[in-house]
């Protein structure tokens, strides 16, 4: 059991992004899709483990961060005429600064209010799509923009390689400096401070490398998919993401993947349910978290219970 | 060391220091003695930067420490041991410890040589370093508030209320250790409601009651001194 685990946690990444790639060979084109769709939203998800999971900040916000991509990305190749590569480094920048500008009200606000202004956030940022018709086309959707390569394979297989270099790079900063003032941050702010960390400074990096990832995670979507429109962003989809990143263990990032994997192509394998699908899908899914998450939520309320007065 | 000069501070409207006066001299251990809500927590957070004063001067050796934010007074070198421990109950001993070298940006071999100095002045952290740190009994728990706040190579250790909470025994051991510390050179600034055990350990000591400085001097003196002892800290 220890010795799996192990070989788990150093080859598990590996097994995953190899299984990835040879996943072509096997599907149908619907099925392709749905596994690109995965990916692209793992990507999104490794954002919300360095969030959620290492630094504590709830969003509900995603699908907006992910807009912002996707639009910038077809924005910058339609109407600027810029090359994807160009277009991508620009979508990243863009989100990066948005989500680092959403990052400022979550100095004061916790909890709750955090929550509630992230969703906020993302209904801003789904109406201005919508509205915004000159530059967006807004319910007619946007169209027409070339994707990151040139088949839909390409863009897979750089998809996935992407993904993998990303889960290294997350999990490197679980383990760095930065990322144990993240757990810390996560663990008791005023202690953190009193550490010498820089609580505002950490949420702000939190939050960008968070924008980050989605940003580009919209990049790929819009490449997977050429067509993009504002009813794609909503509430709902954040909520899916959030469920993606619980799901995964808040701060596994292989796990995470996995998990990303699996809420997206689980409603796909129940549609022969028809309508229980959704149905068996939820029931799954709480299952699942009940079985594993109160396990784990025991354990942990178990370690803290024997804290001191704080 | 350190100068505290005329400070004042309030929560929002209530003021809970008035003006008061306090100096650390290098080397010593100096108390800040009173019962609950004279203002003793409220000073060290004020100097660790937590809380903002509404008025006076906080001086580090020839340095004015009174607009900084705590990461930055940490890297002036004062640790802060806050009331209630505060270790992070979901990480491990050994990642609490590191999180204390934050400010230091120790390379690899700094960070081990530090953790080991940590580990020699208490073995009972070293023997439990994977351990999460909310699983520990109480005074391990304040052996590793105590030991995260050393990583950080402090010139002034700030203790609040160590013995909180702790059985007699385990009290004196965390007492020796601090006066351990001290010896190896660094100063040390100590809230303690035990005013028999503080005047014990300390050099020089401060009484505060509802915010005021109502008495200081050195320590022996001041506990000679049956009357203030019975008036502000309960003794006899």
């Amino acid at each position: 059991m220890n010795n799996l685990r192990v070989f788990w946690n150093r080859y598990g990444l590996l097994i995953v992004a190899v299984l990835l790639l040879l996943v072509p060979q096997f599907t149908t084109q619907y099925e392709f899709y749905v596994v690109q769709r995965g990916v692209q939203n793992a990507m999104l998800v490794l954002g919300l483990v360095i969030l959620i999971g290492y630094t504590g900040l709830m969003t509900l916000g995603s699908a907006a961060l992910l807009a912002t991509g996707a639009y910038t990305y077809g924005i910058l190749l339609l109407r600027l005429g810029w090359p994807p590569l160009l277009g991508t480094i620009g979508a990243v920048l863009v989100t990066t600064l948005v989500g680092t500008l959403l990052g400022f009200p979550a100095f004061r606000l916790s909890g709750p209010f955090l929550v509630v202004t992230t969703v906020g956030f993302g209904e801003i940022v789904r109406i201005l799509i919508l509205n915004w018709e000159p530059l967006t086309r807004g319910p007619y959707g946007l169209s027409g923009f070339r994707a990151v390569m040139p088949t839909t394979r390409g863009v897979y297989y750089v998809m996935v390689v992407v993904l993998a270099l990303l889960a290294v790079v997350t999990e490197r900063i679980g383990r760095s400096r930065l990322g144990l003032a993240m757990k810390a941050v996560k663990e008791d702010e005023v202690a953190a401070e009193v550490m010498g960390v820089n609580v505002r400074r950490v949420k702000l990096i939190s939050n960008a490398l968070t924008a980050a990832l989605a940003g580009l995670s919209g990049v790929f979507l819009a490449s997977l998919t050429g067509y993009l429109n504002p009813d794609s962003f909503t509430a709902n989809e954040s909520t899916t993401y959030l469920l993606m990143v619980v799901m995964g263990g808040m701060s596994n990032v292989v796990g995470s993947v996995i998990s990303s994997l699996f809420v997206t192509v689980l409603p796909e394998v129940l549609r022969f349910l028809a309508e229980s699908r959704l149905l068996v899908y939820s029931l799954i899914l709480l299952v699942y978290l009940r079985i594993y998450h109160v396990r784990s939520s025991k354990a942990r309320a178990k370690s803290a219970g024997s804290r001191g007065r704080s | 060391m350190l100068k505290i000069e005329n400070l004042t501070v309030a929560y929002e409207v209530a003021p809970v220091l008035h003006s008061i006066n306090l100096e650390v001299k290098e080397g010593q251990v100096v108390a800040l003695l009173g019962a609950n809500g004279a203002g003793k927590s409220t000073t060290l957070k004020t100097i660790s930067g937590l809380v903002r004063p509404l008025e006076g001067s906080i001086r580090f050796g020839e340095t004015e420490i009174t607009s900084l934010r705590p990461d930055q007074v940490v890297e002036m070198g004062i640790a802060h041991v806050p009331e209630g421990r505060m270790v992070f109950p979901g990480l491990t001993v050994e990642e609490n410890l590191k999180i204390g070298s934050y400010t230091r940006k120790f390379s690899q071999s700094e960070l081990r040589a530090e953790l080991e100095s940590v580990y020699e002045l208490f073995p009972r952290l070293a023997e439990r370093k994977r351990q999460l740190a909310g699983t520990m009994s109480g005074g391990e728990q304040q052996m590793l508030a105590i030991g995260r706040a050393l990583m950080c190579k402090p010139r002034l250790l700030m203790l609040d209320e160590p013995s909180l909470g702790l059985a007699p025994v385990i009290i004196d051991s965390i007492m020796e250790k601090i006066m351990e510390i001290n010896q190896h050179g660094t100063t040390i600034l100590l809230i303690e409601q035990n005013a028999h055990l503080a005047l014990e350990l300390s050099h020089y000591a401060y009484v505060l009651s509802v915010g005021k400085v109502v008495s200081h001097g050195l320590s022996s003196e001041l506990a000679k001194d049956k009357d203030m002892l019975a008036a502000y800290l309960g003794g006899s």
